[in-house]
């Protein structure tokens, strides 16, 4: 493994700011076949992608010493430092999301610096992008992935090898064009992102689903040769716009959750309570039978805030 | 005048209330939209649109005889609600910058529901202005930010007697400004986060009332005219320098926001924390108007210092 600095800057005091490739490749100097980037961090608050790319960290090391990595993987466990060290959201010292100023020409920032040399460094060593988050402080997500319907063609078949249980095609959104996603699919380097779980914590099953789908990912795209060691992913669910439906609070209030992500609901079952300001409790029922794959854990709700996301269709 | 837009329950207290002023009916000729408080932080605008509500009330109820009213003014002086009442520029519970929530979403969280009914209530006006002061650790001098430079942009920049139009580049960021290119609409930023410049909020409102009395939103009844001979500089994008750290520490400035500076000026210099000594010594890379300059003294390297609008490629208004 051959770690490289690709932006560093000195801070004011402490140690400088840095965002570190590690690169595995194939041993001898044959041209590498394949080109695949993992990136994780870009919010410092989520950290099942910081574990997951431990987790392959440690395999990758392994297939290195065996001659198995016939392409080339790239691995950025921490893009947004200050932020992953602070365990906020945002990059602390300007409160700016980095994950929307990817493509942003107009304020010359770090957070802009960064997100540009970010940026420029996956497309010149890119064939191949997927960039994990895990949720922000209000839900929890099965592991799934989100393809913008404009990119759906080139997407899905890569995406139905990555082992998460929901592949969910969604229209695009302007909110969307400031993404690292967004902005690499543009620039013709299929990137995949990967949602799972909920910030602050390691759902460490939905890690290990993950780490067993970028293997097979890896293997299925020749970056590397896996052998026979690995398990068969199971088939995601593909979602179409029209068959997701957003359970949203009527209300505002606290919100007591009475099921878990990753059940099969039948409409009318209870998902949970919504205690409003009057202390009255709301039953919150599923509107329609199919597969819970978002819930709210922060139980301080606004009204018009996602309670529950369900697939209808069930079937993968 | 004020008027409840929307009303949003909340977990425990009372419902959060979004309201707007507006004066004037909607059948007159021109209608002014001014937005104001969009970041938590954004003191002048809030300020300024205070003052313009305060002046316009007394127009409407004949307390000032001097004016006559004659289109309509839609003001929203706060948006961000929630940021206002925790003292920052963004609600911590959502962290979500309200500027790029934009055309949020009537049936949507808090942020969303507030966006989509500033755009609504908005997007028909004839003229449109965003108040906002600089990004957090910066001071602007006051200065108009407009996506397009046409005709109509520079009569508005002249009848506002701002001296500095800058046109930004595209963005794919999305924000109100985005949803106003329909009408004739700039930014208005001035001042840094957590200030109040009152001087310059009253020489902004001097300009807001002169672009009223141009446009012929507002009559001036004794017969004075509005200043239409402002002299007023464009500046392309190609036309501004970003001055950098090429080293952190702190960053004591030696010039003022809002003056012309000469290349090789001193801009000012940063010393190491640790020892006091100079690292470096930030000269302007070149000749213009310096419209944005660092504030917050603690820097990091690469992080931009100062902004220079060069005056090599822009042209002075010649109308």
């Amino acid at each position: 493994m051959l770690s490289k600095c690709i932006f560093s800057v000195k801070a004011p005091a402490g140690p400088p700011v840095e965002i570190i490739r590690h690169t595995f490749s194939p041993s001898q100097s044959a041209k590498p076949t394949q080109r695949v980037s993992l990136v994780t961090g870009l919010h410092g608050d989520e950290l099942e992608g910081l574990y997951i790319c431990h987790r392959l960290i440690e395999t990758l090391k392994k297939l290195e010493e065996q001659n198995a990595v016939k392409g080339e993987v790239h691995i950025y466990p921490a893009v947004n430092p200050q932020a992953l060290e602070t365990g906020t959201r945002l990059w602390p010292f300007f409160s700016t999301d980095i994950n929307r100023t990817f493509g942003e020409k107009n304020t010359r920032s770090l957070v802009t610096e960064a997100s540009r040399t970010l940026l420029e460094d996956l497309k010149s060593n890119s064939d191949l992008v997927v960039d994990f988050h895990a949720s922000n402080l209000h839900l929890m997500e099965l592991p799934q992935i989100r393809i913008i319907k404009n990119f759906e063609k080139k997407l899905v078949p890569l995406a139905k090898l990555c082992n998460v249980d929901l592949i969910w095609v969604h229209p695009h959104a302007e909110i969307f064009e400031s993404t690292l996603g967004y902005n690499l699919n543009q620039a013709k380097v299929p990137t995949l992102v990967i949602e799972s779980g909920i910030c602050l914590r390691i759902h460490k099953n939905y890690c290990e689903q993950i780490v067993l789908g970028i293997l097979n990912l890896l293997h299925q795209t020749e970056a590397v040769d896996c052998g026979e060691f690995l398990a068969e992913v199971a088939p995601a669910r593909i979602v179409q716009p029209d068959q997701v439906t957003m359970v949203q609070a009527q209300n505002a209030g606290l919100f007591v959750k009475q099921t878990e992500v990753g059940q099969i609901l039948k409409e009318g079952e209870k998902i949970g309570d919504l205690i409003g300001p009057d202390q009255m409790p709301e039953d919150i029922r599923s509107p329609c039978s199919g597969l819970l794959f978002t819930l709210r854990e922060h139980p301080l709700t606004g009204k018009g805030a996602p309670l529950a996301r369900i697939a209808t269709s069930i079937e993968p | 005048m004020k008027e409840k837009v929307l009303s949003i329950p909340t977990p425990f207290g009372a419902p959060l209330v979004l309201y707007k002023n507006t004066w004037g009916k909607s059948d007159h000729s021109e209608t002014l939209a001014i937005v104001s408080g969009l970041h938590g932080d954004h003191l002048n605008g809030m300020h300024l649109s205070s003052r313009l509500s305060q002046f316009l009330d007394n127009i409407v109820e004949g307390s000032d005889a001097n004016y006559t009213l004659n289109g309509q003014v839609i003001i929203f002086p706060v948006v961000n609600l929630n940021a206002i009442q925790s003292g920052s520029r963004l609600w911590p519970y959502d962290g979500m910058d309200m500027d790029l929530a934009f055309p949020g979403n009537p049936a949507g969280e808090t942020t969303e529901a507030l966006a989509s009914a500033v755009l609504k209530h908005t997007v028909n006006a004839d003229w449109g202005i965003i108040l906002q002061s600089a990004l957090p650790h910066y001071e602007d001098a006051p200065h108009i930010q407009t996506l397009k430079m046409d005709g109509s942009i520079k009569k508005l920049a002249r009848d506002l007697k701002i001296e500095t139009v800058r046109k930004l580049q595209p963005s794919p960021q999305v924000n109100l400004s985005s949803h106003w290119q329909d009408m004739v609409s700039v930014t208005l930023s001035s001042g840094s986060p957590r200030t109040l410049n009152l001087p310059q909020c009253e020489s902004l409102f001097q300009g807001i009332v002169n672009f009223m009395q141009a446009e012929g939103i507002l009559k001036d009844r004794r017969k004075t005219k509005s200043d239409k001979n402002f002299p007023t500089r464009f500046y392309q994008p190609e036309n501004e320098v970003t001055v950098l750290a090429d080293t952190a520490g702190m960053f004591l400035h030696e010039v003022k926001v809002g003056t012309l500076i000469q290349e090789g000026q001193t801009i000012g210099e940063i010393r190491d924390l640790y020892s006091g000594k100079r690292l470096e010594e930030i000269t302007a890379p070149a000749d213009g108007f310096l419209v944005t300059l660092r504030q917050y003294p603690i820097v990091y390297e690469k992080e931009s210092l100062a902004t220079i609008l060069t005056t090599k490629k822009s042209w002075w208004d010649i109308f």
